[in-house]
């Protein structure tokens, strides 16, 4: 258990962690997710005892870590710059924790247990090249391999497949989580990638200016997001926001469009409807909206259309499978069906805040 | 044609520089081979001879130049030694972490430096005389500190300054202590440095004349002020002098012919993504 409250840390005048709460629970798999200079990396360094936070506390498993020196705080790292020593091999770089003090191994059983993880990474014919003459895909992996090959209370991730190419990447992904000591020890991963922190979290946390944003399963993160930023930062394409006014019957939109939202708002209130792209359908049950196509894209097996909607110039885009959207060509008309449960609401975005999203009837 | 011409102006103003730089040291040895009794009478033509080295390396004329030599060797090896104890973890110590005054505290180091050392020679030489320090092995080596350790320690500063800190960082979670990561990574990742400036620190402790001339006498006293001895007496030995000075050049070069390799930098390459 990683428990954080009320972390403070500045470098000079620049804020890197404005009071951040968060807990991640005993071997959960806890994906941070933020945009560069968020405070991501500064977190994972305080929970590591690498860097002092001016005031708040660090707690693991309950244990109040004020004081407590990184090599005492057992927890393992893979920093986003790998950090390998570059003046050893990858076997000896994979072999660094096992040969400490304190994570001290028999060398024949250490051999046993690099051989295995270096398997499971498929580094297994570069472990006797200096450090020097990997692949930055290689020398990511060598980095999370030094990380997983011993016992540690947390493991802190930073970034450890942003290097890899798009397909290796994926597998590893999907390889990450099914390996025994990921599955039982709390993970910290952190990331900018959303899909990422979708595919491989039990939890999310969504940072933001040093500050946690919003916590939560994937689905609460995504059916109920915090505030348009935190909805705009899941989903490709992106989720459409539609400026729009309160009324009795629902939010009236931009050229003449109504939609079917209940919103706890007082009418007159200026809100944004959020509609996923893939929420919206070509046909079905539902509230229909009209358009004209503005611009396709095929994606593969699915076809990418934007559409404007009703009479204005407000467009929309959506997801569709190809065979119902390969016909549609620009200013045709189509019919758009929107499920009234699907539609997000929140107030609109202010200069100082993003609009935070509002609680709907329906 | 014209890039011609101008490539042969080159050539001639790079042999003119070359002669001019070499001359003296092509002068010396000419010097040096002379007998003695033709050193004031020609130029270049005289029968050479090495009667000038073996007078000089076999202690006669009752100038031990031999223990100067050795002199030199301990006293600068030794004030190389004992500024890389010293200094090694002070330059880690300041490129890591900075604290109030740190940075007055460096630039005092280094005023060590450029301060001449004429201002500070006078009362040391009254402290070395009343502490018992003039003349010895460890007052010079000691005096030797003000050239060696404001050297080796602002240049190692950079080398372990251009270190991620994270490298020391990974071996705290690998489960290291400070102490180990230090020696485990951070020195051996500045080898290079540690090479050079060593070799540099060694030729100007090897070099100073100041400090033996005024706090040695005869049993610490080292080349730079032994060679001079030849000059006294009742005609200055010219070839003497220029032998000794020769045979005094011959460890630092050898050092660093030695050691070149390691000038070069770039062990450090791969620690970080490029």
């Amino acid at each position: 258990m990683i428990r954080l409250s009320g972390i403070r840390k500045a470098y000079g005048r620049t804020v890197a962690l404005d009071g951040l709460e968060l807990e991640i629970r005993d071997g959960e798999f806890f994906c941070l997710l933020g945009p560069s200079g968020a405070g991501k990396t500064t977190t994972l360094k305080t929970v590591a005892g690498l860097e002092q936070p001016d005031s708040g506390t660090v707690e693991l498993d309950g244990e109040d870590m004020r004081g407590v020196e990184p090599y005492d705080r057992g927890v393992a790292m893979c920093f986003e710059s790998y950090a390998l020593y570059p003046h050893r091999s990858a076997y000896d770089n994979l072999a660094s924790p096992l040969r400490s003090p304190r994570y001290r191994l028999p060398a024949a059983e250490a051999r046993q247990r690099i051989g295995a993880i270096a398997e499971l990474l498929g580094i297994s014919a570069l472990l006797d090249r200096p450090v020097g003459r990997l692949s930055n895909g290689q020398r990511q992996r060598v980095a999370l391999g030094r990380v997983l090959v011993r016992p540690a209370r947390a493991f802190l991730l930073d970034e450890p497949l942003s290097h890899l190419d798009a397909k290796l990447r994926q597998q590893m992904r999907a390889e990450l989580k099914a390996i025994g000591a990921v599955q039982h020890t709390t993970t910290l991963y952190v990331t900018h990638d959303s899909v990422e922190a979708l595919a491989l979290g039990d939890r999310i946390g969504v940072i933001r200016e040093g500050r946690i944003v919003q916590t939560g399963t994937r689905e609460e993160i995504w059916y109920q997001p915090y505030d348009t930023e935190v909805a705009r930062a899941f989903g490709r394409p992106r989720i459409n926001l539609l400026p729009g006014v309160v009324t009795e019957s629902g939010v009236a939109a931009d050229g003449g469009v109504l939609l079917p939202v209940r919103a706890r708002a007082a009418p007159g209130t200026d809100v944004l409807v959020g509609l996923r792209p893939r929420d919206i359908t070509l046909h079905g049950e539902g509230h229909a909206l009209t358009g004209t196509v503005y611009v396709t894209e095929v994606l593969g097996r699915s076809v990418e259309v934007t559409v404007r909607l009703g009479t204005g110039e407000q467009r929309v885009s959506l997801v569709a499978p190809r065979a119902d959207a390969a016909r549609l060509r620009p200013d045709d008309p189509v019919r758009l069906v929107v499920r009234p449960e699907n539609l997000l609401l929140f107030e609109a975005d202010r200069p100082e805040r993003p609009g935070r999203r509002i609680e709907t009837e329906s | 044609m014209r890039k011609r011409a101008l490539g042969w102006l080159g050539d001639a103003a790079l042999i003119l520089y070359f002669v001019f730089a070499l001359f003296p040291i092509a002068w010396m040895v000419i010097l040096s081979l002379k007998p003695a009794d033709q050193l004031f009478s020609t130029y270049f033509s005289f029968s050479p001879t090495l009667d000038g080295y073996r007078t000089v390396l076999g202690d006669s004329e009752g100038i031990p130049f031999v223990r100067f030599f050795v002199n030199s060797l301990v006293v600068s090896v030794g004030a190389v030694a004992l500024s890389l104890v010293v200094g090694l973890p002070a330059a880690y110590a300041s490129a890591r972490w900075r604290f109030k005054g740190s940075e007055n505290l460096m630039f005092t180091l280094l005023s060590f430096r450029f301060a001449p050392e004429l201002t500070v020679i006078i009362p040391l030489f009254v402290l070395y005389q009343k502490l018992g320090l003039f003349d010895t092995y460890v007052g010079m080596v000691w005096v030797l500190q003000l050239v060696t350790l404001p050297l080796i320690v602002w240049i190692m500063r950079s080398y372990f300054a251009d270190l991620t800190p994270e490298l020391e960082q990974a071996a705290l979670l690998d489960g290291y202590t400070r102490k180990q990561a230090f020696f485990k990574v951070a020195l051996p990742l500045v080898k290079p440095g540690i090479a050079a400036v060593s070799l540099l620190a060694f030729i100007f402790a090897w070099n100073n004349f100041v400090f033996p001339l005024i706090l040695t006498s005869n049993e610490a006293q080292t080349v730079t002020v032994g060679a001079l001895s030849f000059l006294g007496g009742d005609r200055p030995k010219y070839n003497l002098t220029a032998a000794a000075a020769l045979v005094s050049v011959v460890p630092p070069l050898l050092l660093a012919l030695t050691i070149q390799r390691y000038l070069v930098r770039g062990l450090s390459f791969g620690a970080v993504k490029s």
